[in-house]
């Protein structure tokens, strides 16, 4: 499959301050690709670069082979980009920030009107279309301005934290036009902090610390690079007392023992061993269990173990 | 690379034409055609111009090129300049960056709304001048020159004021009254440029707003200062100057 985005050396300095220290991966055409990474990673200034609305400091961008500097405004028209902040013009009405970001695109009068009917479809946004967007709450913004990324049927697009804030409803109707975008064949590139929607929505995920880019994979070869961070979720059919909680610490193999409401959660490497000691350990003291579970690392683990590594090298460095 | 991209990559004219329509129509929409706005504009110059005059002995026929070019001035100054940082402050601005619209088309259509801004407003005077005060045109060529290179310099100058290290709007405010009020004074709307005296009339020069001052009188039978042809010259040098400054400056910014 072509990489739809190439990315080579990129970098990024504001002032002395490095944001985006010469990172290099590829995007393949169709692929929804993920930029994980904690508040100022740098996830934010690398979309920047690549939408051009920031220059690169060295390093070059292509994005389905036309480079991103150079190519500027051949790029734009392929590309829809979501920023953070939903921009809409509060002024203008639902249908006239799409006739007017349609228009900006070069489009037809005529197809204008027909997209921005789909996309209020689409996007549910039926009951708002007259309503000036400064009525809209916060969710519907963000649709607004999904739909104006989406008037002029880009191959690349780019989104920015997509779900940030945003309550249950919005955040699964944006997902739903993720994947639709992806069933379609276009490239999504999505930055966000949200493991859970990196988890479920990505195919493959780069992790971005601090400027620097730690991995690059999918979701669960990612996940077993923490394999430490295995868990057997357990609850009793009654509280514990402190003495048999500190008795969960002293069973074989357990690293850690996290309790979560009326669970325990004893963090492992492995998990068989675990399985094997607590029932011997329940039959002692008279405990039954209600629930087991056995969980495999999150993308939260294998992001903490991941930033930790990189931030103990810049330390030691 | 498809028919789309390589269309895209040489954006024709027409089409820049088309995308600097679209942003100057919504600017229009949203900023100018406001009856607060609309109000602000005819009444603030008139309020000032009669500040100065009253008391003076002159007669009202010869004050409307005077009034006609104030108003033409702050019409098309007094919005443009904000436009563009309270665009930036609320991130609407990014819209025009994220599509295929080139610098110079988002600066055109600008320019654009001012413009025509300022033309809808500056009718007015002209309009009550020639129909209560007999005023009179005797140059259509002078009058139209003036109004259309006059708005269109006047709207490139409020651009270029909105780029002017203004990243808010109370900022833009204490930079177009820096350059506003002394233009006001040393372009003959008060008193017509060859009555001013030696030093009003060198500083002049340096005012485009004289230039359109200067046709705006000779349009309604006044004698000029410079010539209508030097004044067109001159506004059109300012207009592109300006302009080739405002994009400058906007892909700095932007950078």
């Amino acid at each position: 499959m072509d990489a739809s985005i190439k990315v080579n050396e990129l970098t990024k300095y504001f002032d002395s301050f490095l944001a985006v220290n010469h990172i290099s991966f590829d995007v393949e055409a169709g692929e929804i690709f993920c930029f994980l990474g904690p508040n100022r990673a740098g996830k934010t200034t690398t979309m920047r670069m690549l939408t051009n609305l920031s220059r690169p400091s060295e390093g070059k961008a292509t994005i389905l082979g036309m480079d991103t500097v150079r190519d500027s405004l051949a790029i734009k028209a392929v590309v829809g980009i979501v920023p953070e902040a939903s921009n809409v013009f509060f002024e203008l009405t639902t249908v006239a920030n799409l006739t007017f970001t349609g228009a900006l695109y070069g489009m037809r009068k005529k197809n204008i009107a027909a997209r921005a009917d789909e996309l209020v479809r689409l996007l549910d946004l039926e009951n708002h279309r007259k309503k000036k967007s400064v009525e809209l709450s916060l969710g519907l913004r963000r649709r607004l301005t999904i739909a104006m990324s989406l008037m002029h049927d880009p191959r690349v697009v780019f989104l920015d934290e997509p779900t940030s804030g945003l309550d249950v409803e919005s955040s699964r109707l944006i997902r739903d036009i993720i994947q639709d975008l992806y069933r379609k064949g276009v490239t999504v590139f999505i930055t966000t902090h949200n493991m859970e929607e990196a988890n479920q929505l990505c195919h493959r995920i780069a992790v971005i610390n601090r400027g620097d880019l730690i991995a690059v994979d999918t979701p669960e070869r990612l996940k077993q690079a923490a394999t430490e961070a295995q868990a057997i979720e357990i609850s009793f059919d009654r509280a514990m007392g402190d003495e048999e909680e500190k008795g969960l610490w002293r069973l074989p193999c357990v690293s850690d023992v996290r309790p979560l409401g009326d669970k325990y959660h004893l963090v492992t490497s492995d998990p068989p061993c675990v399985l094997e000691a607590i029932y011997p350990f329940m039959s002692e003291r008279g405990l039954k269990p209600i629930s087991v579970n056995t969980f495999g690392p999150s993308l939260e683990d294998v992001f903490v173990k991941l930033t930790a590594k990189s931030e103990d090298v810049a330390s030691n460095e | 690379m498809s028919d789309t991209t390589a269309a895209a990559r040489k954006p024709m004219a027409w089409d820049g034409l088309r995308k600097a329509w679209a942003i100057s129509s919504k600017d229009m929409k949203i900023y100018y055609f406001q009856p607060a706005v609309l109000m602000f504009g005819l009444v603030f110059p008139v309020a000032i111009f009669f500040a100065f005059m009253i008391g003076r002995n002159v007669k009202a026929v010869n004050l409307f090129p005077g009034l006609i070019a104030l108003t033409l001035f702050f019409s098309t100054t007094t919005v443009a300049p904000f436009s563009v940082p309270w665009e930036k402050m609320n991130r609407t601005f990014e819209r025009l960056l994220f599509a295929p619209v080139s610098m110079v088309d988002a600066v055109l259509g600008k320019v654009m709304s001012a413009s025509l801004f300022g033309l809808v407003i500056c009718l007015f005077p002209l309009a009550i001048g020639l129909i209560f005060f007999g005023s009179h045109i005797a140059d259509y060529g002078a009058l139209v020159l003036a109004l259309l290179l006059g708005n269109l310099c006047m709207a490139t100058m409020g651009m270029l004021i909105s780029t002017v290290n203004a990243d808010t709007p109370p900022k833009v405010m204490m930079v177009l009254n820096v350059v506003r009020l002394p233009l006001m004074f040393i372009s003959g709307i008060f008193i017509a440029i060859p009555a001013l005296p030696l030093y009003g009339r060198v500083l002049s020069w340096f005012s485009p707003v004289s230039y359109c001052a200067d046709m705006l009188y000779k349009g309604l039978g006044f004698k000029d200062y410079f010539g209508v042809l030097t004044s067109s010259l001159m506004l059109v040098a300012f207009t592109a100057a300006m302009f080739v400054a405002s994009v400058l400056r906007m892909k700095a910014w932007n950078r």
